[in-house]
């Protein structure tokens, strides 16, 4: 649905170049949510303005839609734009308008009749589930209430394609976990395909299928995102995803923290779950077999792509003797472990 | 004071807010195009169009340059083959809205540039033509900052009518010019002087109040 080939772009400052993308080729298939995932200044923010045109590649092919978007006159380009939502991090609401003037204004610019509007305008936040603000103006709503009506305004053309600009950057947990799940609900009821930019690893975990790493102009790693949580090739890629898992060892347990075993003191594990690690329940069998007891003490496991993945920190009591065979199981089993001191 | 020293007044008061307003109309007919233009062309903008911008900034430029008083006699020739003569309120217009059009201009162009950039983006993004972000987006987004820019102008107006009575351009400048310095006339010069200190102070409060009125941000 949408695909870019080996986008180039550069802008000149003064006198100095500065390559901004660098040969980005992505496909995006319909009804897909793809991710691009990079740190400030990465690139993301220009990539995702190439595709609408916002930005004019320097070299290479803008298709959306099976049109080639680097061929059309601007008058066309606008008209094609109509199909093409786009949401940002600062929502970018008319001051002036009312919350219905606001999701009135593309159909306004695309001609569309009065009765039509106001009947589509009512439908729109309906689906946005803000009809009772319709005549406020966006200066009195909440971030999340400016970007469902951003989403709103984007939607009214029927767009095929929404392209999102960080647009969870700027709120709350809360608000950006019900934001995500509009576009995810917008994305299978509508069918609608969606290429977001952020730098949160939350947002690409909980509603992309695909995702692409982009580093200094360049997209580094590419794929479902199954197959990167499971097998992430590059550092970046796996930065990201440790950063969306948080763990530390509680301070009672710190203070303790013995860097030597001796009588009485018990092992600190740290496990590491990737996609690679066998999906079996290992802490009750390793267990089993070498009587060895695992008090979790502190645990974050998730799910993404099919893929489970976490960080356990465990402490081992019981049968001495065992403990080394029991690290060697979990090795076995492609979990990542550590001894981290005794307790 | 005299009827017909208050008959005066009365009406250099009048002659004064026609030519306030008229030549504040013409000058936004004028510049507010020259600065939608201005702000349009500059580096980085929908129209950006290097060498009209340096153009009509050096234009704008050197009209903002000219003292107004030598504007007035200046353009003598041109208004009175525009108008017919040179003397009289309709002549003063013409100076007055000429000279009020580039800073008009420059006062529109700095509104607009206080706007968010991201709402241009935002309507590009929807599909907007270059005439659409004009006047769907930029000018009423602008609007309050527009109305302050308007009073800012008018009150300038108000003070270059005035001096304009010196060179016969009649309204309340000419009045105290005339019956107040020539005429050695305190109490006359005086009143001269609190109408036109009324008048800025309404058009001060009228433009704060409408600014207000359409101020959602």
């Amino acid at each position: 649905m949408i695909e870019l080939q080996n986008v180039t772009k550069k802008f000149y400052q003064k006198d100095r170049e500065v390559t901004a993308l660098n040969g980005v080729s992505l496909k995006v298939p319909p009804g897909k949510i793809f991710g691009v995932i990079g740190t400030s200044g990465a690139g993301k923010s220009t990539l995702i303005r190439c595709v609408n045109l916002l930005e004019k590649p320097t070299s290479g092919q803008v298709i959306v839609d099976g049109k080639n978007l680097i061929s059309l006159s601007n008058a066309q380009l606008a008209q094609e734009r109509r199909q093409i939502g786009m949401i940002f991090q600062h929502f970018n609401l008319l001051s002036s308008r009312t919350v219905f003037q606001n999701v009135a204004f593309p159909l306004e610019l695309a001609g569309t009749p009065k009765g039509a509007i106001k009947e589509r305008v009512q439908e729109l936040l309906q689906l946005v589930g803000l009809a009772e603000k319709a005549n406020d103006y966006p200066a009195s709503l909440s971030g999340g209430q400016k970007q469902r009506v951003a989403i709103a305004r984007t939607l009214a053309n029927n767009p095929k394609v929404l392209l999102c600009d960080e647009a969870t950057s700027a709120l709350d947990p809360a608000t950006t976990r019900s934001i995500l799940n509009l576009l995810k609900d917008i994305n299978r009821r509508l069918n609608i395909t969606i290429l977001l930019i952020t730098h949160q690893m939350e947002v690409v975990k909980s509603i992309c299928d695909e995702v692409a790493v982009i580093s200094n102009g360049e997209l580094i790693e590419q794929g479902t995102v199954g197959e990167i949580f499971a097998n992430p090739k590059q550092a970046l890629t796996r930065e990201f995803i440790a950063s969306s898992l948080h763990i530390e060892i509680p301070a009672a347990y710190a203070e303790r923290l013995s860097a030597t075993d001796a009588e009485g003191l018990h092992p600190l594990l740290k496990l590491e779950l990737t996609g690679q690690s066998v999906n079996e329940p290992v802490l009750s069998e390793a267990s089993r077999l070498f009587g060895i007891n695992f008090k979790i003490i502190s645990a974050q496991m998730d799910h993404a792509g099919n893929v489970n993945f976490g960080i356990l920190l465990i402490e081992l009591s019981g049968n001495r003797d065992n403990y080394t065979a029991a690290i060697n199981y979990f090795i076995g089993k492609h979990i990542k472990t550590q001894i981290l001191g005794y307790v | 004071m005299s009827d017909s020293i208050i008959q005066l007044l009365l009406h250099g008061t009048w002659e004064t807010i026609v030519m306030t307003f008229v030549s504040g109309f013409f000058g936004f007919v004028l510049g507010l195009p020259t600065g939608i233009l201005l702000f349009l062309t500059r580096k980085g903008q929908i129209l950006e169009q290097k060498v009209a911008n340096r153009t009509l900034s050096v234009l704008v430029n050197i009209f903002r340059s000219i003292p107004f008083i030598i504007l007035i006699v200046w353009m003598i020739p041109f208004t009175r083959a525009l108008v017919g003569t040179s003397i009289g309120v309709s002549a003063a217009l013409v100076p007055l809205s000429i000279g009020a059009a580039p800073f008009i201009a420059r006062l529109v162009e700095n509104s607009l540039l206080g706007l968010p950039p991201g709402l241009i983006e935002a309507a590009r993004a929807l599909g907007a033509t270059p005439l659409q972000i004009v006047y769907k987006v930029l000018l009423p987004e602008a609007l309050p900052s527009l109305i302050n820019a308007a009073s800012i102008t008018l009150i300038t107006l108000v003070g270059y009518s005035a001096m304009g009575g010196a060179v016969g351009a009649g309204g309340l400048g000419q009045v105290g010019y005339q019956y107040g310095y020539i005429g050695y006339d305190a109490v006359t010069m005086n009143s001269v002087l609190i109408l036109l200190v009324l008048l800025v102070f309404i058009i001060q409060y009228a433009g704060d109040a409408l600014s207000k009125r359409f101020d959602h941000r």
